[in-house]
């Protein structure tokens, strides 16, 4: 029986860069299969050629045995592949039944009314064939993000797709919507729908996949079955050499109090309250954790106390000095490095080269400037350090920011901030979209910083990252923090009822609770030395 | 911060079906500086062309008793000779380096010393000036169609200011000197003025500049007229006009003639802006503030650049360019401020378009016009050619000269092209997940 997807020869290049170089996929019908690699691998592109969104350069994909030729994603959905993009396109005010018909509804009266009972009963009667616990009625800006995933997967389905692709699916779910997207995987494969999920997680791939394959720098790099592969051996594949997965914590004693927070309250963009009432305290020679899943806060809070972004409630006290009213120029003065989350909106400047950009923020200080002057060459020098030590690639001080992958866009970020000499560093997401060995790196030049003294702030919806790299754990649910947990003993189960908005019992949250208002700076002693567990993801 | 996210939503979302305006700007959006004076030489050819059929189209439909060319095999006549008008447009804008008659031969009696020449250069020092002025605006991302009135007034401050201090000082080239230092000033002060009250309307108001100056230009020619009418008006003079500043406050002709109204002096000083604005937008930290707050506010902010302090300084700066520009109308062209200002202010928003808003490609953007003004005269001149015709060849010139710049433009407003966060010339024309990351900004991920 012919595969329900062979992909035979893809190469797609891009002017400049080769994405998909000879790349052959075989999906059996009725399985799952995960697409492993690292940022920049061509786990995306290779999708995109399946959905029509890319002519292949060279090479034939086939449906069920038969050649395809795609013109556009239409020509896809026709054939029977769907895609659930990362970012959903779903109409908020509109209810889950209209969403899914949306541009594909049933007409009576000759085409000019749409049939809203039979569009309301096809879908009822999809989500009840696939298990999917979704009310039709509720409208999307109602339902959680997990629910809303289902949604753009019945979308799919109402269109007849037979094979689902689904673009980095855990991105924006908790654990415990990660577990239901895996019961709504067997479903549909018990039922004989097909599905290709991209991710460079490791621990995903193998807990939802049949089979997985790994792209390495757009090339084909293997396909193995899960039950016959190890993460250590799946992480060669993706990074092409070995790789330690624990970032070493030394037990090591907080000193002075660098930042202080206390009943910080923020608007988001909009005017609606995403902080509400936030309290903590980082010290030198820590590192304080905010885990939380994306959106709950975490951004108004951060910007709240990089100058960013006005608090509305509450004080800000940075080594000693309240900070409120201070501008953004006077944080970065009196170095608070800052590495923000959306690195080509405000981290970078995308037209700018790299020497440019490693004097954003220090435009006005020397050795980059004196009176008023730029000093390009210093500039250069500095950019090209930077370079050299986060090993971002290209290496060419002379490259547009836009030029670069995301990662390495990401490297210059962190080692431009990192080398600004600052008192704490208020991390966001530092290695997202980072593949695992440049990761390993920047987590130990984080955990450098901290035994030189310096203070952390990092936020990250990777649990493994906080996690293994922070002193102490807060956990951020609807701009409120559930609680402040020791990472060496919390299980992620636990963090996983945080994030979700759930609070523990007293006995586990009692430790790191009373520790988080004491001003014993000593009350640290309890870190482990094997605080990272066990974590591949990059 | 409306720019990008309209890049972000456009960019990230490949299923949306690319509207017309879309396709027909993307080709403009990432070229390199080689490609786009490519674009632009083959522009002027194309647009050569396209006039020749005009001219020819014209030359057939008009009156004349001799046809000034026949087309060969055919014997039919046309009034007016194409290649003609062009040589004549771009020789004569020189001062017929190269002989009538015989096209292509150097004329040895030739000097650039020469009317024709002279008013080409007058017309290419002022738009010098408004062309800097509009451009290092453009540069911090403000979009100032008020040097038109910012000109306005710092001329007429100049003129007043030049009519009230010569009294006080001896005639002479020292008192010459000194006069036209602090008519300069004067000139970049009203003109600083009149542009800093857009930039505080837009830092503090959210005015929308572009409406701001606009209005202000109606603002600012009326008070003046109403200024100079009323109080300031030259005793019998005709028309509205202040009195003729002293002989030795003008910049003196040197070795052009004098009915020229060009001044190398002149010239000079704007070469000297050019350079003076490049360096300060390149090389220096105020650059680097208003370049950054131009291309991404966004990440200017996160740079702890002051967006409302950088925006007023911009547009003051952008007005005393302005004002400056005013001033040299006032010394070098017409000895006294007169009502009827030409547009060299609107002109100078082409010119800025025209030059990719680079200062140093002011020069050659602003002799362009130069020459199309100093060759129009000739023209009307040498040729049956109706002035109206050479209007319409010198608007196609600008036209297609301007439109690649001006949609190139257009496209990064619309969020396009790779400084377009996850545009879709970035995602091609990067590694795969550039675009697929700033996707990832608004969702995040949580591993489990």
């Amino acid at each position: 029986m012919n595969p329900a997807v062979h992909m035979d020869g893809i190469t797609k290049r891009f002017p400049g860069v080769v994405a998909n170089d000879d790349v052959d996929l075989a999906v059996e019908r009725g399985s799952v299969h995960a697409l492993l690699g690292e940022n920049g691998a061509g786990k995306t592109t290779l999708m995109n050629v399946l959905y029509g969104l890319y002519e292949p350069t060279e090479g034939t994909v086939f449906l069920d045995g038969e050649p395809q030729s795609f013109d556009s994603p239409r020509d896809a959905i026709d054939a029977g592949v769907g895609m659930i993009h990362q970012h959903f396109m779903l109409v908020d005010p509109m209810t889950v039944w209209e969403n899914v018909v949306l541009g594909n509804e049933p007409k009576t009266w000759g085409g000019l009314r749409v049939d809203e009972d039979a569009a309301r009963e096809a879908v009822v009667d999809l989500s009840e064939r696939y298990g999917f616990d979704v009310d039709p009625d509720a409208r999307i800006e109602d339902v959680s993000v997990g629910v809303q995933q289902r949604v753009e997967i019945l979308k799919a389905l109402y269109r007849g797709a037979d094979v689902l692709i689904l673009d980095e699916p855990t991105a924006v779910l908790t654990p415990q919507e990660v577990e239901d997207l895996y019961d709504v995987f067997e479903e549909l494969t018990d039922q004989g729908k097909t599905i290709i999920f991209i991710s460079h997680k490791l621990g995903e791939a193998l807990s939802a996949a049949d089979e997985i394959t790994v792209l390495r720098d757009g090339v084909n790099v293997g396909t193995v079955a899960t039950d016959g592969v190890t993460r250590e051996e799946l992480a060669e594949m993706m990074v092409g050499r070995e790789v330690l997965m624990d970032p070493a914590t030394t037990p090591q004693e907080p000193g002075d109090r660098v930042l202080e927070v206390t009943d910080v309250r923020a608007e988001d963009d909009r005017g609606v309250e995403a902080v509400s009432g936030v309290s903590f305290e980082v010290r030198a020679g820590e590192v304080f954790g905010i885990a939380g899943v994306d959106g709950n806060g975490q951004s108004q809070l951060v910007e709240a106390i990089t100058g960013m972004r006005e608090a509305t409630d509450g004080s800000v006290t940075y080594l000693g000095e309240p900070m409120a009213g201070a501008s953004r120029r006077e944080h970065i003065d009196r170095g608070m490095a800052f590495i923000p989350e959306d690195r080509q909106e405000r981290g970078l400047v995308m037209s700018y080269d790299l020497t440019e950009n490693g004097i954003l923020g220090s435009q006005h200080d020397p050795p980059f400037a004196s009176g008023g002057r730029l000093d390009w060459r210093a500039s250069r020098e500095h950019a090209e350090s930077v370079i050299e030590q986060y090993d971002v690639r290209p290496p060419n001080a002379d490259a547009e920011a836009e030029s670069l992958s995301g990662g390495n866009q990401q490297k210059f970020i962190v080692g431009r901030e990192f080398e600004r000499d600052p008192d704490l560093v208020v991390a966001m997401h530092p290695t997202r979209g980072v593949d695992i060995g440049s990761t390993e790196f920047l987590h130990d030049r984080l955990l450098e910083l901290r035994a030189e003294g310096k203070a952390v702030l990092l936020v990250s919806s990777k649990l493994d990252e906080v996690q293994g790299l922070s002193d102490r754990l807060a956990v951020i649910h609807e701009g409120e923090f559930t609680g402040v947990v020791d990472p060496a003993t919390v299980t992620e189960e636990e963090i996983g009822l945080l994030m979700a908005g759930e609070t523990l019992d007293d006995d586990s949250v009692e430790g790191a609770a009373v520790h988080d208002a004491a001003t014993d700076p000593a009350g640290d002693a309890e870190t482990d030395d094997d605080a990272g567990g066990e974590e591949v993801d990059a | 911060m409306s720019r990008s996210d309209a890049g972000a939503d456009g960019g990230s979302d490949p299923d949306r079906v690319p509207s017309i305006a879309r396709r027909v700007v993307a080709p403009f959006v990432d070229r390199s500086v080689a490609e786009r004076l490519l674009i632009s030489v083959a522009a002027i050819l194309l647009s050569i062309v396209v006039g020749f059929v005009i001219v020819l189209i014209s030359g057939r439909i008009a009156q004349c008793s001799t046809a000034a060319w026949t087309m060969p095999l055919t014997g039919l006549g046309f009034c007016y000779d194409p290649v003609e008008v062009y040589v004549v447009l771009f020789n004569g804008a020189l001062g017929y380096p190269f002989a009538v008659g015989e096209p292509g031969l150097f004329d040895p009696n030739w000097t650039p010393f020469n009317l024709s020449f002279g008013l080409t250069l007058s017309e290419t020092t002022l738009l010098i000036f408004t062309g800097l002025s509009v451009a290092v605006a453009f540069r911090a991302g403000l979009f100032n169609i008020g040097t038109q009135g910012q000109l306005v007034v710092g001329a007429l401050a100049t003129a007043l200011t030049v009519l009230a201090a010569a009294p006080f000082l001896p005639e002479g080239p020292a008192a010459g000197v000194v006069l036209i230092v602090v008519g300069t000033l004067a000139g970049a002060v009203g003109g600083g003025f009149w542009g800093a009250i857009p930039g505080a309307l837009k830092a503090y108001a959210d005015a929308n500049e572009v409406i701001t100056t606009i209005m202000l230009n109606f603002i600012a020619a009326n008070i003046a007229y109403v200024l100079v009418l009323e109080v300031f008006r030259a005793e019998g003079s005709s028309v509205v006009a202040t009195r003729y500043v002293p002989e030795h406050a003008q910049y003196l002709p040197w070795f052009f003639p004098e009915s020229s109204d060009f001044a190398l002096l002149a010239l000079l000083v704007g070469l000297g802006f050019i350079g003076g604005l490049y360096y300060l937008v390149e090389h220096t930290s105020f650059g680097y503030d208003l370049r950054t707050s131009g291309v991404q506010a966004a990440a200017a902010k996160y740079g702890g650049v002051n967006a409302k302090a950088t925006t007023v300084r911009a547009m003051t700066l952008s007005g005393a360019v302005g004002g400056v520009g005013g001033s040299v109308w006032v010394l070098m062209s017409e000895g006294r401020w007169m009502a009827s200002v030409p547009a060299l202010g609107f002109d100078g928003i082409t010119v800025s378009i025209l030059a990719g808003n680079n200062p140093l490609g002011v020069l050659p953007a602003a002799f362009l016009f130069g020459i199309l003004k100093g060759g129009a005269l000739e023209i009307g001149f040498r040729t049956d050619v109706p002035t109206q015709l050479v209007g319409v060849l010198r608007g196609l010139i600008i036209l297609f000269v301007a439109m690649p710049e001006f949609f190139r433009m257009a496209g990064r407003f619309m969020g396009m092209g790779s400084s377009g966060p996850g545009g879709p010339g970035g995602s091609a024309s990067t590694a795969e997940e550039t675009g697929d990351d700033s996707a990832a900004v608004g969702g995040g991920e949580a591993d489990a």
